[in-house]
């Protein structure tokens, strides 16, 4: 019963995240509420496949296609609305490459499900596309004209390229976890993964942590609809009181598994398995709380700062780091959860160990060539732009990276015939560099892709 | 001595070609270039920032060991030559085995061959000669154009397709050498720079990012400049039109554009900016007579006269672009146009007096009450700049070339399979005639498994009805061992 009503929770916190942003009236069809269609069937999708996981019920998984069909449709128009309007394909900003990229991984979803038989994929695909989606609802959305150096047909061949390669990378990732399940890794070994994704979620959100229990956000211009600068490249950041605390409450409800599962492996004691799992569980509620309260009290009001005199505006759109964040652990966790009651639906109904290895490993080869093009294609348009094909710019260098970490895991694969769990880690690792190249650069560091 | 130098050599060259090598190298590669994004980079950051940033303790740490321009630093080249040379090794050191599968293609299997080989099938025949035939026809279906192996005592067949990519991998590192070419050619010979130019003017200097100047042997005239914007003031285009001038001879011109450059000799000038340089282009003014009478238009440049009658004329002597009053003295602020003065001389011959005209009219200097004519501001053009960024690239074009041929290798490598076919007349353990037909591929071995496994039914089908004592035999073995 208690699950029930924790799925039910899940989908309300989304609804509300997402009335809260996109309540607007006017014309019935216009991109907000397009996007907001694909918010709901998108969420509908993963509320189903979470549906399956409490009940277990197979049925459930079609209706989650179907509810994925509907959410691409919406998103399909919410891409073209946006193409029309701005008159210009729309990988300009962020807010418009997150509305690519999260189409593409819609559309791959449903190609790895039809052609590759691959049913429950959407399990974890969704998850991010809703991520990606309230993202977006928080970002800049308005038709910004391009500076004259985006004025290029390379532009859009180049994030195209991206765009592609990385909901391919995105696939690889989701399949090389399914192997990981299909491989009989231990669930409990699950548990300790995502204890401490989880405990390194709120460990960044805490560095954020000021004295008497405050939490540090970057103040936002509501007018102008950017982030607060006291000098180039400084923000303004302004203390919310007392969120700091809850943070580091969900802090230790988040590492009792973590520290539980530790106690467990070193005294070789199975019962403490059990309380972690119901810790977990503990710490999701825990996790919905911070959610609620980081959203009521960062979505507006008036904050004093430490660098500044007098209060200033924060919003939600100044912390869509925390925000995915806080979403994205709540996932992790739901997943877990998902693994540790159905594990054996799931066994059943993914494709075979080998077959996830090999899809895993095509999926790759379909990406790597797609990076490739992409790299070339940016160094060819900066060179067009800029008089320069590479200038180790971060984003570039971080490109570079991953290239780099596929290619290894190619050779690997290759010559030195790495399968299963090595290859499928590698594959996760991969993954985490993409994420990094494509949100962690943007905001962390500086450099000439500044306006995506 | 010369034996064990041998072997140093012979190791160096081992590890050097090996796996692991290269692998660890990626790894270093990745940890340096991550620390070059993380650690602040001179000279992008202002030396100030830097300051700010890290104690001076650190900040030397980090000079001293290269940390601060990691991409720049000579231990960072040296890391990637070892890289160029891993990848060399590693090619040459494999490439001979390849080409032997290259050159020269397994094209009749022995026994052992026949017999560990995983993908195969067994089909019984009535005749050598037929079955064979059967299995040319039904190859050639399957698109696959078979070629007939006389031995001494029979025949077999053999059949490949695209043996090319056995060689891709090598395209990939050739291509990859190509572009570590062109980036050391361009790090040794190419270079960077910038010249501004107004409207009229034209240069041949370029100033360069290390701050030294470079004269080229021609020159680049700009003959005009300009901006669109957006309703929003967000700048929409920016353009100049741009001759190019050799030897006093203007050889072609051009109008740039973001992401179109002009270019010439190997030298490109890229639109980089687009600005006002502070300067006065030109000043429209009504003049009225102060007595009463028709106002007339005038339009001054930079110290120009214009006569307004045949006794009276206005000369333009001064512009500030952002001025401020002092002690009774005007002075320039800043250049930018944000708060502009003029100062004319109003001059009549006939009672030979000069009158100092402001505008505004600056109480204490300006005399603009004793002048015969009013002047009133209508329109002030001031100067505009282009700004040009220059660079010289010979490499590029082994860059652009290495992206096209790993673009045609990486294809080669993921998609094309080279795929392999024998057919073999046998005779089976009781002394039957049948057929045996192998195949292997180098990668996308479960398509090629499938596509093998019709390939078999379909002879089967072939050959059955013309071999009705087939049918006692026992049916067609086909064996798809796991890998």
């Amino acid at each position: 019963m208690t699950l029930v009503v924790m799925v039910g929770l899940s989908i309300a916190f989304l609804l509300f995240i997402a009335f809260l942003n996109v309540a607007k009236s006017g014309n019935v069809l216009s991109e907000a509420n397009l996007l907001y269609g694909a918010l709901v069937f998108y969420a509908g999708a993963g509320a189903l496949y979470l549906g399956f996981g409490v009940t277990g019920t197979e049925s459930y998984i079609r209706f989650a296609s179907l509810a994925t069909w509907a959410g691409l449709i919406a998103n399909t128009g919410a891409v073209a609305h946006r193409w029309y309007e701005a008159g210009h394909p729309p990988f300009a900003s962020l807010y418009e490459m997150l509305l690519s990229f999260v189409w593409t991984l819609a559309a791959l979803t449903l190609i790895a499900e039809k052609r590759y038989g691959v049913k429950v994929i959407g399990t974890v695909t969704m998850p991010v596309a809703i991520v990606g989606v309230v993202l977006m609802q928080l970002l800049r959305s308005e038709v910004r004209p391009l500076v004259p150096a985006l004025q290029s047909t390379w532009l859009h061949v180049h994030v195209t390229l991206a765009m592609l390669a990385y909901a391919a990378c995105a696939l690889s990732f989701a399949l090389a976890m399914m192997f990981l399940i299909q491989d009989k890794l231990k669930t409990e070994t699950f548990l300790a993964a995502t204890s401490v994704f989880t405990v390194g979620i709120y460990a960044a959100i805490l560095s954020r942590f000021e004295r008497w229990g405050g939490l540090n956000v970057v103040a936002w211009d509501a007018e102008n609809k950017t982030e607060v600068f006291i000098a180039p490249h400084v923000r303004l950041f302004v203390t919310i009181p007392d969120l700091g605390w809850l943070m580091l409450l969900v802090f230790g409800a988040v590492a009792a598994p973590l520290v539980l599962y530790i106690l467990s492996y070193v005294k070789k004691n199975e019962s403490l398995l059990a309380i972690a799992n119901r810790a977990v569980f503990i710490s999701i509620l825990l996790q919905v709380l911070a959610l609620v309260f980081f959203i009521l009290r960062a979505r507006d009001g008036q904050y004093p700062s430490l660098d500044a005199e007098g209060l200033y505006q924060t919003s939600l759109a100044a912390s869509p780091f925390i925000l995915s964040a806080l979403v994205g652990g709540i996932f992790a966790n739901l997943l877990y959860l998902l693994l540790l009651w159905r594990r054996q639906d799931l066994e059943r109904l993914l494709p075979d160990a080998d077959n996830l290895d090999r899809i895993t490993y095509k999926t790759i080869c379909i990406a790597f060539p797609l990076l490739t093009l992409m790299i070339a294609a940016g160094a060819y348009w900066a060179n067009r732009a800029w008089g320069s094909y590479w200038n180790w710019d971060p984003k570039e260098t971080w490109a570079a990276i991953t290239w780099l970490v596929y290619a290894g895991y190619l050779h690997m694969r290759i010559t030195r015939g790495w399968r299963g769990r090595r290859a499928a880690y590698f594959a996760i690792l991969g993954f985490a560099v993409v994420m990094f190249t494509f949100f962690g650069v943007t905001y962390l560091l500086q450099g000439l892709h500044a306006y995506a | 001595m010369a034996l064990s130098l041998g072997s140093a050599v012979r190791n160096t060259w081992k590890t050097l070609s090996s796996i692991k090598t290269g692998v660890v190298l990626i790894i270093l590669v990745v940890i340096f270039s991550a620390a070059g994004t993380v650690i602040l980079q001179r000279p992008m950051t202002d030396p100030d920032d830097m300051a700010r940033a890290y104690s001076p303790a650190m900040l030397r740490f980090l000079d001293s060991t290269g940390l601060t321009d990691v991409f720049h630093a000579r231990w960072f080249i040296a890391l990637m030559i070892l890289v160029s040379f891993s990848i060399i090794a590693a090619s040459v050191e494999r490439f001979p085995n390849a080409w032997r599968f290259f050159a020269r293609p397994y094209k009749s299997p022995d026994e052992g061959f026949r017999r560990v080989l995983s993908v195969q099938a067994t089909i019984p025949i009535a005749g050598e000669e037929q079955g064979l035939g059967t299995a040319e026809r039904v190859l050639r279906k399957f698109g696959f154009h078979s070629e007939r192996i006389v031995r001494t005592d029979s025949f077999s067949l053999f059949s490949e397709k695209h043996r090319i990519s056995e060689m891709a991998v090598y395209i990939v590192h050739a291509s990859l050498l190509l572009i570590f070419l062109g980036g050391i050619v361009d790090a040794l010979y190419g270079w960077r720079g910038f010249v501004m130019l107004s409207p009229g003017s034209s240069s041949n200097r370029i100033e360069m990012k290390t701050g030294a100047e470079r004269t080229l042997d021609f020159s680049i005239r700009c003959d005009g400049a300009g901006e669109e914007t957006y309703t929003d003031g967000t700048p929409k285009k920016w353009w100049s039109k741009l001759a190019v001038v050799d030897q006093g001879r203007e050889i072609f011109n051009k109008e740039i554009v973001v992401n179109d450059p002009l270019v010439y000799r190997g030298v490109r000038f890229y639109q980089a900016s687009y600005g006002r340089t502070g300067k006065l282009d030109k000043l429209t003014l009504n003049a009225t007579p102060a007595k009463g009478g028709a106002a007339q238009e005038i339009s001054l440049a930079m110290n120009q006269s214009v006569a307004l009658d045949a006794d009276t004329s206005v000369q333009l002597v001064e512009f500030i672009p952002d001025f401020v009053v002092q002690d009774g003295h005007v002075y320039a602020r800043s250049n930018d146009v944000e708060n502009p003065a003029v100062h004319m001389l109003v001059t009549s011959k006939k009672a030979s007096t000069t009158v100092n005209y402001w505008l505004p009219a600056i109480s204490g200097i300006a005399e603009n009450s004793s002048s015969p004519y009013i002047l009133e501001p209508k329109d002030l053009k001031t100067g505009v700049f282009t700004g040009l960024e220059v660079s010289h690239e010979p490499g590029q074009w082994a860059v652009w070339a290495g992206v096209v041929l790993m673009a045609i290798g990486l294809t080669f490598v993921f998609y094309v399979v080279h795929a392999r076919l024998w057919v073999v007349p046998v005779t089976d353990a009781n002394g039957k005639l049948a057929l045996w037909i192998g195949g292997s591929a180098n990668r996308n071995r479960d398509a090629f498994e499938v596509k093998f496994k019709k390939l078999v039914e379909e002879l089967q089908k072939e050959l059955k009805p013309e071999s009705p004592a087939g049918a006692e035999h026992p049916a067609a073995s086909t064996t798809v061992a796991g890998r």
